[in-house]
Parts: C-alpha cells; structure tokens; sequence
C-alpha cells in the first residue's frame, strides 16, 4: 500500500477557459493534504483529475508511479476512493448497503461479499460513528448522518489515498472535529494520504500537513500550512479581512466581514 | 450486521419463490373452461384421440400456456427491474427503448406480406417481431450515442422518438391493411398468451434463462450504478461493459418474450417495483425474485383472462393492467413506512 | 457459485421432464374415423354447408355464433368465430374439426393437430372458392353426391338471376359496412362479386384494401343510384333504416337519396359466402331492380 501522487505540468480547462496551470507538486505516502481556494478554483476539478474521472489537457498525473491512465477502473478503484458531495437517490438502500458498495472493486463475478469484506464493513461503520444507523435507509438520514456514510463507504474502501470534497460541509461541530480526527487517525494508524478540498482554515493549520491553494486565476501555492496561510495571502486569495491570533505555536485565522461585530473593535488594525 | 446478502439466504429465497412459482402453474393448469380432474390426468393419453380429454387438454392445451405465460413474465419482470437500475428512472419498463413499436412494426410487416414459412417452429409473425424489437434497440443506440454524452437522457429521448416514428408507421400500414389482418396485428399487438409448439417453448425458456443468469451477472454493478456515473467509476464499476451488457441480454430477452405472446403490458414494470417494497433494492436479490413473481403473476393473470368472460377470451394485457394497479397500490400503502422518500 | 449451477441444472431439468412428458405422441396410430361421426364447425358459414349437406345429425358442436338453421340452437358451442375455446373443442371429442383459414384459427387448427384431431381447413373468400370448400367437405365426410347436387344447385340458382339481371341496365350501387368513418367494399371484394352477379355496378373504384374509408367529396361525385348498407348494430332494422336516412340526407344531389333508394338489409345470407347465398344475390337484385319482383319479398326492411 503506497499512496504517491505526482502532479507534472498538469493544465486542464473547458473550452477557451484554464482552470488550471501547469501544476506541479508532489505528494508523499501517509500526508494530509488540504485543497483551499475561492469557489470555482477548481478544487473539485482537481479531485476528478486525480481520479481519473477527466482527462488532461496537458501534463500528467501518476499514482504510485503509473500514469493514472493506465489503470483499469477497477485497479484505479483499489487505490483510491473519493467522497463526493452530490446525492441523487433513487433507490431506498439501507445504510450497510451503501457502505458494502464499497467492496464493489474487490467482489468475484457474483458479487458476494466475503468474511474480510464484511469485516472492512463494520470496521468503517464503527469508525464513523454511523453504526446505529446501519439498517436505516439512506434517504432518511439528514445530510449530515448521510455525509457520514459516504466517508464510511470510502474508508471501506480501503484505499490508499483517500479524496474528499468539502467532507464537514454538514456535519456539526463535534462530528467535524470527529471526522478530521479520524481522517488523521488514518494517517497515522494506517499511512493514508489524504486530500481534502476544505474551506476550513483553521482546521486546515490545525490537521494538515500540506496545502495546495488554488488561487482562481490558475495560479496555486504549494506548501506547508502556516507557510501559505497569512492575513495578507488570505485577503489576496478570498478577499476576506480576517484577524489573527495564536495559541501555542498555532495561528488562527478569524474572519471579520462588513457588520461582524468584531469590526467595530479592531476597526483599523488588520 | 444483519442486513448483508449472503448467497445462502438467496437461495433460499429464491427456492421458495420457485416452490411457489410451481404451485401457482400447477393450480393454474387445473382450472379452465372445462372441469378436469387430476387423476384422470395421470391414466395417461390413449390411443387414440379423444379417448382422455383430460389428459389432452391438461397437456397440450393447458400446460404450454401455463409455461409460456411463467417465461415471458420471468424475462419481462426481469428486463423491468434491469432497464430500471439502468436508466436510474422508476417508471422504466421493458417497452422504453423503441422495442415495443418495433417488434409491432415487424408484426404488422410480418401479417401484411403474407408469408406462412416456419422458422425453429415460430411463425413469421414472431420471426419479424424479434427481428424488429432487436433492430430497433440498436437502432436507438445509436442515436443516443451520437446525440449525447449525458448517456441516460439521450437514450431515453431517442427511445421516445424512435417510439414515436414507428408507431406513426404502424398507424399507417394498419390503414391501408385487408381487415382480417388489420385485427390480427391489434389481437397480436394487445398481448395474449397462446399454446405453442413444444420446440419454441424450449428455444424460448432456454434463451431467456440464459439470459436472466447473464443479467445476475451484473447485479452487483447494477446497485452502485444506481447511484450515478461519476460514483458508480469512483467505486471500480466498468460503466460502458455494464450498461452494454444489461442493455443487450434486456433487450434480447424482451425481444423474445414478445415474439412468443405480443406487448404484454404493466408487468415488468410493476413487478419489480412490488418486490423492491417488499424485498428492498439490492438487485442481486430483485432480480432472481422479480423473475419469478413476474411468472407466477403472468400465469395467474392468464389463467383469469382465460376464465372470467368464457368462453371468449380477454387479452391477458386487459387483467395484468387492471389487477395490478390496485394491488401495487395496497403494496405501496402497505410499505410505505419502510420507504423513506415517499413520505 | 456452485449452488446457482445446481439450482439452474435443477431448473433444466424440470424443464426437460414437464417437456418430455408433453411432447410424448399421445397416440401411436392414426386411426381416422372415416366417416366422421362427431363433426365440430368453427364459423356459422361452414355449419351452413355441412347442415345443407344433411350432416346435421353427425354435428356435435357448433361455433357460438353459427345460428342457421334452428337445429343449431340445441348443439354445443365451442367459443367465437375470432376466439374458439380449443377446451370445448376437445371436450366435445370430435372426429373432425372444420375450420377457416385466417390467423386465428390457424394457431388453433395447429394445434388440434399436434394432439392428432383431423382438421380440415378450408379457405373461403370467393365465390369459386365455396364451391370448391363443399366439394371438400363432401369428400371429407363422405358425402360426395350431396356435396356435387349441392353444388350443381348453386350454380345454377346464381346462373339464373345472373342472367335474369343481366337483362336490365346497370345500376350504380354504393355497399356500405360502417357510417362513422364511411367505408365502403371496393371491387376486389367478394360482395363486389354478388353486386355484379345481382346487375349492379359499383360506384367505388380500385382502392387499396377491401373496405377503404372515402371522403366527401367522393361521395358528392359518384352519383350513386343504390345505397346499401348491411345492418351494424342492435338496434332494429326499421330504427337503423331511420338513421341511414338521416345519415345520407347530407347529400341531397344523389340520385340515391332523391329517390329514397337507400336500405338497410341484414347481411347474414350475402356475408356469410354459404349455401343461402343465391338468396342473398336475390336480396340485393331485390334492392337494385324492385321492378323485377312482381311478389312481394321479404327483405327485411
């Protein structure tokens, strides 16, 4: 189990309009890896180019050495699992079905599940705390249980490198800090690479190794943490004035809009 | 973990449902216009004809009927639940793509020329009809190929227009037809189940079979591909090979069931979503399920339209329409508490 | 994975039991009755002949709506004409089966025949195509001098108004079989045959299909002399002929309707190609020259 990916020269956009530039960075085996950037970046384009779900326009990506090209669906499925933000159901399957989809890649000619997959299963419900739910059918859980799930289904999955789009968007407050616990936990438990599309800062510096932000006018930064974070970057990036404090050694990054009411308190200092 | 298929609790699953697929034929076999008994079934054919009515009608009368009705219910209730996983639309029957108005169209090509050769024992009318069904799949294929690449929408489209087209086509041949065959093709075209040759119910059953064991293939693929292209690629699933074996065993299934007994209506698409309210949606177990509650329902549905208006005859299409409807709405009202969505 | 091969192996081989059972040759000889005995007729025009043919005693089961003659009424019905009930037909263990030739009555003549009834099947379109049908039922039942007088009978009663009408001129006749849309029986139709046979002349040329709908606007040209209309519904005669003539006076310029020439007739001597059906030419040369018939008929109107 490895995890590496490569990103060289990567370019991609839709007609006349590049999304992305010539990207290049490396990612290590067991790093946690946050996607940052203003909405239409193309931090979600990114995530299906490293899936293999789009092709290039220029440049490549390879994973554990191999283009992502040459891999059958199946192989590809083995080493990465993404977690998605869209939901269409169509069909009332029950929790446990949606997480043993998860198998899917593994699965002989019949599609039976065996004991290790079963095991895989009831492992990642564990871990996601959606074991209660188990025989509930999907569509009656609310987005967040729901978001829970897809996460559980992808650590089922067991996969190398694990792909997440925007994975707390609906989660509370404790199953926010829960997911990025266990995604870390993974890490390091388990040496998974991680790539996160998060619009979270201060999780981000709190939980990640590295940065890739996408700056919108196909310009990116590739780095740790704290070496891309700052006011400045921020307000350049997002447009956004935030106030910046620490604890510890850590920094964090407050947000003041317009009418916050911490405007009228640090009115002048940035 | 209470929840995960196993292929043991399949089996049993699925044996009972034939246990009870064979009981449903054997009573069914025994009712009709006329009273037999059994017993006098069992003492055997005599020498010569019409020495034991009972046996000839319970043989070559009854039973040919009771089989063609379980296999064309099995292929259709199967081909509905497939068609519906792959469309990812609830309201998907076996007829959606273009294979109702084509196998009509060969029919009606069929009764109009006049031809009277036999083919493997099929009569050319079921010959044109198959012939029609398949070429009209491709057909629209084709189409939805060249038309899109959101790949569901565009077959979907191009099966209403091809629909459309042939049925307009239909429409017109019937016009210009001698009205003996003009009442043919609508008797054919309603949906009714006949006695057959032997041979074609072997070739028949032996090919939809066949089929229906390839579909279970994919049943697995099937249930991630409910939840879209993108997901179903993320999670290994070979979309194109999935969607291009389904589409071909459906299609060539549901070509055959038609050119035994005609467009035989509602069944596969309230069978399957019966079983699903019942059974859940994991196809590895609809399918086999919904195969064999299709049949036992056709032969139920073809016994009471051989019974309720005799000694006429109504077209099974008449009692699969109205028997179902109700009963899949008890079914609906029943369930409803395990099917979240609805609510 | 071994145990759907066991179960499908398992399906096989029901399958092959129950076939094999069923396809087992019920019967080892062919032993025909000759003559039959227990004679079964699938149409109401097939009963006429073999009621003509003084069979009527050896017949054990009719069609439900073969009601000509009166002895039929007492036999044993065996489904429709469009649907026969091959139950019945079983049931009643006949030693001959007489049917037509179209569609559905072919599927159930084959299939009395894989249980090795005796089947004759006679095609009846034309009028050469009667005679022909009682000369086969005649050999078929042996009764082959019945079948020739019968024959003969014809023959000559049509020669004989053929050339009784042959004598006036021509009327130009318009046969009518449904009001809502209008359709009408083109040439190559065997009523077209009778309304040459009876002196009439149709207004309606070569068409595609035997009973095309026309439009008014051929209608308003034909200068049709003779309407008529072969009764469709239940109700009565005289309630229908009331319709059609409210129905047609539409077109007033029609020598037809300014000469109340238009009449409903019961079709079941003229469409039913049988024994009756000199009377049925009678009926129409009744129509199109009154003047010809010094008694009164009774056509029904």
């Amino acid at each position: 189990m490895r995890g590496i990916i490569e990103v060289e020269n990567l370019s991609f956009g839709y007609y006349d309009k590049t999304i992305l530039k010539n990207l290049n960075f490396k990612v290590m085996q067991g790093t946690f890896l946050a996607v940052a950037g203003p909405n239409g970046a193309g931090k979600t384009t990114l995530l299906n180019l490293l899936c293999g779900l789009l092709k290039p326009k220029n440049g490549s990506i390879d994973i554990d050495g191999a283009n992502v090209e040459s891999y059958s669906v199946r192989e590809l499925a083995q080493k990465v699992a993404i977690v998605r933000q869209e939901f269409v159901p169509v069909f009332d399957f029950t929790v446990t079905e949606v997480v043993s989809m998860a198998r899917t890649p593994y699965l002989g000619i019949l599609g039976f599940e065996g004991p290790a997959d079963k095991k895989h299963i009831s492992e990642a419900l564990e871990m996601t705390d959606t074991a209660q739910f188990a025989s509930r059918p999907l569509a009656n859980l609310s987005a967040g249980e729901r978001q829970r799930v897809f996460i559980a289904r992808a650590l089922a999955q067991d996969t190398a490198i694990l792909l997440l789009d925007e994975p707390t968007t609906f989660l509370d407050l404790k199953h926010q800090v829960g997911i990025y616990d266990l995604l870390k936990r993974m890490q390091r438990e388990y040496s998974r690479t991680i790539v996160a599309v998060t619009h979270d800062i201060n999780l981000t510096i709190q939980y990640c190794d590295e940065t890739l932000l996408l700056g919108g006018d196909s310009s990116y930064r590739y780095g740790s943490a704290t070496d891309i974070f700052s006011s400045q970057q921020i307000e350049k990036t997002f447009g956004v004035r935030t106030f910046e404090g620490t604890v510890g050694k850590q920094r964090f990054f407050l947000p003041i809009g317009k009418f916050a009411k911490a405007n009228q308190i640090t009115n002048g200092k940035s | 973990m209470a929840e995960i298929l196993t292929p043991k609790r399949l089996t049993i699953k699925v044996c009972v449902g034939l246990a009870v697929l064979a009981m449903v034929m054997c009573l069914c076999a025994l009712v009709g216009t006329q009273k037999i008994s059994l017993e006098r079934v069992f003492v055997g054919p005599g020498n010569e004809p019409g020495q034991n009515t009972d046996y000839e009608i319970f043989v070559g009368v009854r039973l040919p009927r009771v089989i063609l009705a379980a296999i064309v219910g099995a292929a259709l209730a199967s081909c509905g639940v497939v068609l519906q996983a792959i469309l990812r639309n609830p309201l998907a029957d076996p007829y959606i793509l273009g294979i109702s108005s084509g196998a009509g169209l060969g029919a009606i090509i069929a009764v109009l020329s006049g031809l009277t050769w036999n083919f493997w024992g099929g009569s050319p009318i079921a010959v044109f009809a198959f012939a029609g069904a398949l070429i009209t799949v491709w057909l629209v294929w084709c189409i939805g190929r060249l038309t899109g690449k959101a790949q569901v929408t565009s077959l979907l489209l191009a099966g209403v227009v091809v629909n459309a087209f042939f049925s307009a086509v239909i429409m017109f041949l019937t016009a210009i037809a001698k009205s003996e065959q003009v009442f043919s093709t609508i008797f054919w075209l309603m949906g009714n189940i006949t006695e057959k040759d032997p041979l074609v119910l072997w070739v028949g059953a032996a090919c939809i079979l066949t089929g229906i064991c390839g579909l279970f293939g994919i049943c697995h693929n099937l249930n991630v591909l409910t939840f879209g292209e993108e997901q179903a690629k993320g999670l290994g699933v070979d979309t194109e090979k999935t969607r291009i074996v389904a589409f071909g065993l459906a299609a060539f299934i549901t070509a055959i069931a038609v050119s035994l007994s005609g467009l035989v209506g509602f069944v596969g698409l309230i069978v399957p979503h019966g079983v699903r309210l019942v059974f859940g949606p994991d196809h590895r177990q609809l399918l086999p399920i919904s195969a064999v509650i299709g049949g036992a329902f056709l032969v139920a549905a073809d016994t009471i339209a051989r019974i309720v208006v005799a000694p006429a005859q109504l077209p099974v299409g008449v009692i699969t329409a109205i028997a179902g409807g109700p009963f899949f709405l008890l079914l609906l009202a029943k369930y409803t508490r395990k099917v979240g969505w609805l609510k | 994975m071994k145990k759907f091969w066991l179960i499908f192996i398992v399906l096989i081989g029901l399958l092959s039991c129950i076939y094999y059972f069923a396809s087992k040759s019920p019967h080892k000889l062919q032993t025909t009755n000759y003559p039959p005995t227990r004679i079964v007729s699938l149409a109401p025009d097939l009963t006429e002949i073999l009621f003509a043919l003084g069979l009527g005693e050896r017949i054990v089961a009719v069609s439900n709506d073969s009601d000509y003659p009166s002895e039929t009424a007492e036999k044993q019905k065996v489904g429709t004409f469009w649907q026969p009930n091959i139950e019945a037909i079983i049931a009643s263990k006949p030693d001959l089966v007489v049917t037509l030739s179209f569609e559905q009555q072919k599927a159930v003549a084959d299939t009395l025949n894989k249980l090795r009834y005796p089947v004759l099947t006679l095609k009846l379109e034309k009028i050469n195509q009667l005679l022909a049908a009682i000369q086969e039922i005649g050999a078929a039942t042996a009764s082959q001098q019945r079948a020739a007088e019968l024959v003969k009978d014809i023959t000559d009663r049509i020669a004989d108004l053929k050339s009784k009408f042959a004598s006036a001129d021509k009327v130009r006749v318009l046969w009518v079989v449904q009001v809502e849309p209008l359709r009408v029986a083109a040439p190559n139709t065997f009523i077209n045959e009778l309304l040459e046979l009876a002196g009439g002349e149709n207004v309606v040329g070569p068409a595609i299909g035997q009973y095309p709908s026309v439009g008014s606007e051929e209608i308003l040209a034909c200068g049709v002399e003779v309407i008529i209309q072969s009764s469709m519904d239940t109700n009565s005669i005289a309630e229908q002929q009331q319709a059609a003539q409210l129905y047609w006076s539409r077109w007033p310029n029609l020598p037809a309707v300014k000469n109340n020439r238009i009449y409903v007739i019961e079709p079941d001597t003229i469409l039913r190609l049988g024994p009756r059906l000199p009377q049925g030419i009678e009926l129409i040369g009744c129509c199109l020259h009154p003047d010809m018939f010094t008694q009164i008929h009774d056509v029904k109107q």
